[in-house]
């Protein structure tokens, strides 16, 4: 009985043996990196790459605002306000319409009416913002630019708030809503009344600008 | 009791703060040092274009993804179908946009009164030349919609062309040398422009290369 309950231990334990060895390596998947096998892994070296990208991966992430910041996608005239990951504002905007004007007595020189790229800070905060035509704004009308300051203001056209940005540029308010979606600016970028001003809320001078 | 409290306290403060650091590259071997290096020279090149107000591309040939990316953050994501390459060792470093294809931009007449059409994602090309330097070309072709038979000849012969042309150390629309390395991208049509739309003059590049031969 002894000889036979030991047999039959010892035929379960080699079954078990059987059952749970490894099958084999895991396909690498297609899009993913090749998962293959350094012949030898020197332990010291790879905790210190390991080390390495963990401190690089933190100084990138410590690089990232840790405020409110605007996003503007120009491509698809849409505004965000984030705080790191997260979207606290979603907006339809109209940014530059990519046109150009000649200058007036200069050959060779034009207005070109993008918005422009890259990062900005917001520069300044203005509330029932009056705007100053610049000269262009009379050129393409075909007026002569007005030599006296006062006839180049008007108000109500850019909403109840504006943020400046700089060399001109603001995100302001429009009367034209229903042309929000698109690219029918002179590089300003417009907000319906409502999006402003949460925008106007959120956002302080120093709020980074990230226009792409 | 009061040394388990000061205990815990001290612990408290000690603890980083979590959710703020995020992991560059998520999908990494951590256990790959061969691909740990790789991340870790994409990093350290990035970390020096990140510090500056600016945009810039990376290209992650590991995920099969475009970034367009700013202090670190990721602004927009473009997917790769596929894509091919010479030399993986040329495409390490900053490269910065030298060439890319013209827009034809609608010029406004003072006084007309007729709105002109303003520039679209529409506008922008489907299949092009980005020219870096030093020494980079980048050809975008886009993926041929399925049912569009003649389109797909269309785009994969001016890819073979294009090909043949780099081959024989000739760029179709740049000056580069026959020595350039060259990246060819192949994304959807939608993605194609919208990378054309990005781009700016000087726009630096990074670009993750796959580790497996």
């Amino acid at each position: 009985m002894g000889r036979f309950l030991l047999a039959a231990s010892a035929v379960f334990l080699l079954a078990l043996l059987v059952v749970t060895a490894p099958t084999g390596r895991e396909v690498a998947s297609k899009d993913s990196q090749a998962v293959h096998q350094s012949p030898v892994v020197d332990e010291t070296g790879l905790r210190t790459l390991q080390a390495r990208y963990k401190a690089l991966s933190k100084q990138l992430s410590q690089l990232m605002p840790n405020q409110p910041y605007i996003l503007v996608d120009t491509a698809r005239n849409r505004l965000y306000v984030k705080r790191q990951e997260e979207v606290v504002l979603d907006a339809i905007a109209s940014t530059g319409s990519g046109t150009i004007l000649d200058k007036p007595g200069e050959s060779n020189n034009q207005w070109i009416f993008d918005t422009p790229r890259g990062e900005f800070l917001v520069q300044s905060k203005v509330t029932n913002p009056t705007w100053i035509k610049p000269d262009w704004a009379f050129v393409e009308e075909g007026l002569d630019v007005p030599k006296n300051p006062a006839e180049r203001a008007e108000q109500g056209v850019l909403g109840e708030y504006a943020l400046g940005f700089g060399k001109g540029y603001f995100i302001h308010g429009t009367l034209y809503t229903r042309l929000l979606g698109k690219n029918v600016t002179h590089g300003c970028i417009r907000l319906n009344d409502s999006d402003l001003k949460g925008v106007y809320k959120l956002a302080r001078v120093g709020t980074p600008i990230l226009i792409f | 009791m009061n040394l388990c409290a000061i205990l815990l306290l001290l612990l408290t403060f000690a603890v980083p703060s979590w959710g703020k650091d995020l992991e560059a590259f998520p999908n990494l071997n951590f256990n790959d040092p061969i691909s740990l290096k790789e991340a870790t020279r994409v990093l350290e090149e990035e970390l020096k274009l990140a510090a500056r107000p600016q945009t810039y591309l990376l290209i992650d040939l590991v995920t099969g993804t475009i970034h367009i990316k700013s202090r670190g953050m990721e602004l927009h994501q473009m997917p790769i179908v596929r894509w091919s390459s010479g030399s993986r060792e040329e495409l390490k470093g900053v490269h910065r946009l030298v060439a890319r294809p013209q827009v034809v931009r609608r010029k406004i007449e003072p006084g007309a009164g007729v709105e002109q059409e303003p520039i679209s994602l529409t506008d922008m090309p489907v299949d092009y030349v980005l020219s870096f330097a030093p020494g980079l070309t980048v050809s975008v072709v886009p993926l041929a919609a399925k049912d569009n038979l003649l389109q797909g000849i269309v785009f994969l012969g001016k890819s073979w062309w294009r090909s043949f042309k780099n081959w024989s150390g000739t760029v179709a629309t740049d000056q580069l040398s026959a020595t350039a390395a060259h990246l060819q991208l192949t994304i959807s049509v939608d993605h194609a422009q919208s990378l054309a739309w990005s781009m700016v003059d000087g726009m630096p590049l990074v670009i993750r290369r796959p580790t497996d031969k």
